[in-house]
């Protein structure tokens, strides 16, 4: 078939970027990385970009395609030339070009190591008896420990685009693959680290990032995680994590969001009085309803008791958050297909 | 008027429609009969947990947003309708997750029960009032209700980020090249803008506790709809609308550009085209001033 498409070619020594067309004859079942390699053999040596594995688990090949951070081994080319399509080819965001379609990951590589993503068992010897890991504690981090490390969902965090300190969401997922782990001991002290200034609670909650990865980690839900973590060990200092705590305060006691009482509730009260003259304002459009009376929900009590219900059941912190289907299926999958290597361990 | 007999929807108008965002909930219930749609509005519900309850103590969360599917369920209807995004998203969550997994929903439904609310059988679909608009019927209905149009106003989609993703909760277009605003922009008569922040975040779940980083990205949508040419920016979330309403005046602060961009709700814009009284409208509830608009209308 004849592949057409379009690369953002950016040479450094000269500061020069280019779009130029590409047309190349591929096999049927080419992705965009047999294409790369074509353009590459074929007709212009030149062209840089990085690959290893091909088969989706190196995340070397992560680039945007039409905007959308893919890796390349990952997307057949055959519906898009059925379509007519010329794909945009371009590196990935938030991080900066080196040449065409190769960025620096260094930035990316110090948030990673800045999570200290080791095991801390919390003891120098080694004991005696081995410790047994059931399956279902395993579960609770097997969607963070698929994370390949190909920048996919940093790409196109939105709020590293404003914060590029933010750790973002490739290193916060790692940060859950040890703060969940059983046999790590150092939870305290990592959540004190992760919700720090451009830690947890600087994600904005834009799914960009679960909507990009390409194995299913859903990054998104693992800063979640970190979030139920903190509260649940009382690591809630930071205004992220009172703002979360407001709303579960104003569901068990009025059923509504407390609006009002909001922002004192989360930056607190000397914070909050400057921002008066902006509350002033937006009050002269309605835009501070007034606490009272309180803006109760009907049949409240209901609410209220489900809290206490709920916490006596304690499923507080991670293990409250009910896991995605994707990472979930390839235990199922891997159960169904040999039962006796999976569930025996069974819970804790 | 509805050609049709109405459809009749449960209606969740979530918190913020209901205090500081009330022209939302005014306008919707003035625009749904026009469109050929009952809303049954629940009573016995609270906040979905906009993100944060299921951030904070998860498994509450889910319970929170199990009860308002198990009062919709109890309305008769199939459809639960929302207004904000972040409704969306989370009772959409609660839904997928508890019509996929049995035992889940079990548990959920006997703690429901334990505490006098009804059980959760799992039989609700929760659809955003743009979607019920942008497919089948509504559209065709949309089209006859916009009978007084847009006169050609640029208006700019900005469909935020939690109706768009993640799309496999979501699901009802393609979270990149999404459609259905401009749809409706069109039908109304308006000539819809094109700008690349269209599906990205507005900043608001942490424009409280990280007002800088927000507002790095608040200004995008601002920034851009206003170089295209826009006359107003059209959202379904009201916590969107806060965003690009009233922390506006705070880009002015930082950057020294007064955009005076008048943002519109989703209601608010098919309901200038169908006709809507001010009382309905209650553009006065904005910071920025929706009076350029009206004139140019008007004019």
């Amino acid at each position: 078939m004849d592949v057409a498409l379009k690369i953002w070619r950016y040479n450094p020594q000269r500061g020069e970027r280019e779009l130029r067309e590409y047309e190349v004859d591929a096999p049927e079942w080419a992705c965009l990385l047999d294409v790369l390699d074509l353009i590459k053999d074929k007709h212009d040596g030149t062209l840089a970009y990085r690959k290893s594995c091909r088969m989706m688990i190196c995340g070397s090949c992560g680039m945007r395609m039409d905007g959308r951070a893919i890796l390349a081994c990952k997307e057949p080319m055959k519906p898009i030339v059925e379509a007519g399509h010329v794909p945009t080819i371009a590196p990935m965001g938030n991080m900066p070009v080196l040449k065409d379609l190769v960025v620096d990951m260094a930035p990316f590589w110090n948030k990673i190591r800045a999570m200290k993503p080791w095991l801390d068992p919390g003891y120098d010897e080694v004991a005696e008896k081995e410790r047994i890991v059931s399956q279902q504690q395993v579960n609770a981090i097997h969607k963070e420990a698929l994370c390949i490390m190909c920048g996919c969902c940093v790409s196109e965090c939105n709020s590293m685009e404003s914060d590029p300190e933010f750790l973002g969401p490739a290193a916060l997922a790692k940060g859950f693959r040890f703060v969940g782990d059983v046999r790590d001991q150092a939870d305290i002290a990592r959540l004190n680290d992760y919700n720090q200034e451009h830690g947890i609670w600087d994600c904005t909650r834009c799914y960009f990032c679960n909507e990009r990865c390409p194995k299913g980690v859903d990054p998104r839900d693992a800063i979640a995680k970190l979030g139920a973590e903190s509260i649940k060990q009382k690591v809630d200092h930071d205004m992220g994590a009172k703002h979360a705590k407001w709303f579960v305060k104003s569901a068990e006691t009025t059923g509504w969001l407390r609006e009002t009482e909001l922002v004192p509730k989360t930056q607190g009260t000397v914070e909050a009085v400057k921002q008066i003259g902006f509350a002033l304002k937006l009050a002269k459009h309605g835009k501070v309803p007034s606490p009272f009376p309180p803006h109760v929900a009907k049949d409240v009590d209901e609410a209220r008791a489900l809290h206490d219900l709920v916490r006596m059941q304690g499923r507080e912190g991670a293990a409250g958050i009910v896991q995605g289907e994707r990472g979930l299926a390839m235990i199922e999958h891997v159960l169904e297909a040999d039962p006796e290597s999976g569930g025996k361990s069974g819970g804790d | 008027m509805a050609a049709t007999e109405p459809k009749r929807v449960a209606y969740y108008k979530g918190c913020l429609a209901a205090l500081s965002a009330k022209e939302l909930d005014i306008s919707t219930q003035a625009l749904a009969p026009k469109l050929g749609l009952e809303l049954d509005e629940l009573e016995s519900v609270t906040c979905c947990g906009a993100g944060d309850i299921h951030e904070a103590e998860p498994d509450y969360y889910l319970h929170l947003n199990a009860r308002i599917l198990a009062y919709a369920e109890q309305t008769g209807c199939d459809t639960l309708m929302t207004i904000c995004n972040v409704c969306t998203l989370n009772l959409r969550q609660a839904n997928w997750q508890l019509k996929n997994d049995d035992e889940l929903r079990a548990r959920v439904s006997a703690n429901l029960e334990t505490v006098g609310a009804p059980p959760y059988a799992g039989t609700v679909e929760v659809k955003h009032l743009l979607w019920l608009i942008a497919e089948g019927d509504g559209y065709e209905q949309l089209k006859t209700v916009a009978h007084k149009g847009l006169k050609g106003l640029k208006i700019a989609p900005f469909y935020g980020c939690q109706i768009l993703r993640p799309s496999k909760v979501l699901g009802f277009e393609d979270p990149d090249k999404p459609w259905s605003l401009e749809a409706i922009i069109e039908a109304c008569g308006g000539e819809p803008v094109d700008y690349p922040a269209k599906i990205k975040c507005c900043g608001f779940p942490i424009i409280q506790a990280r007002e800088e980083t927000a507002l790095g990205e608040l200004i995008q949508p601002i920034e851009q709809a206003s170089e295209a040419g826009a006359d107003a920016i059209v959202t379904p979330c009201p916590l969107c609308h806060l965003s690009l309403d009233a922390w506006q005046s705070k880009l002015k602060k930082s950057t020294g550009k007064d955009f005076a961009m008048p943002i519109l709700h989703l209601s608010q814009l098919i309901g200038v085209a169908a006709g809507l009284e001010e009382s309905e409208l209650r553009f006065k509830r904005h910071v920025v001033s929706v009076e350029p608009v009206v004139e140019k209308l008007e004019a």
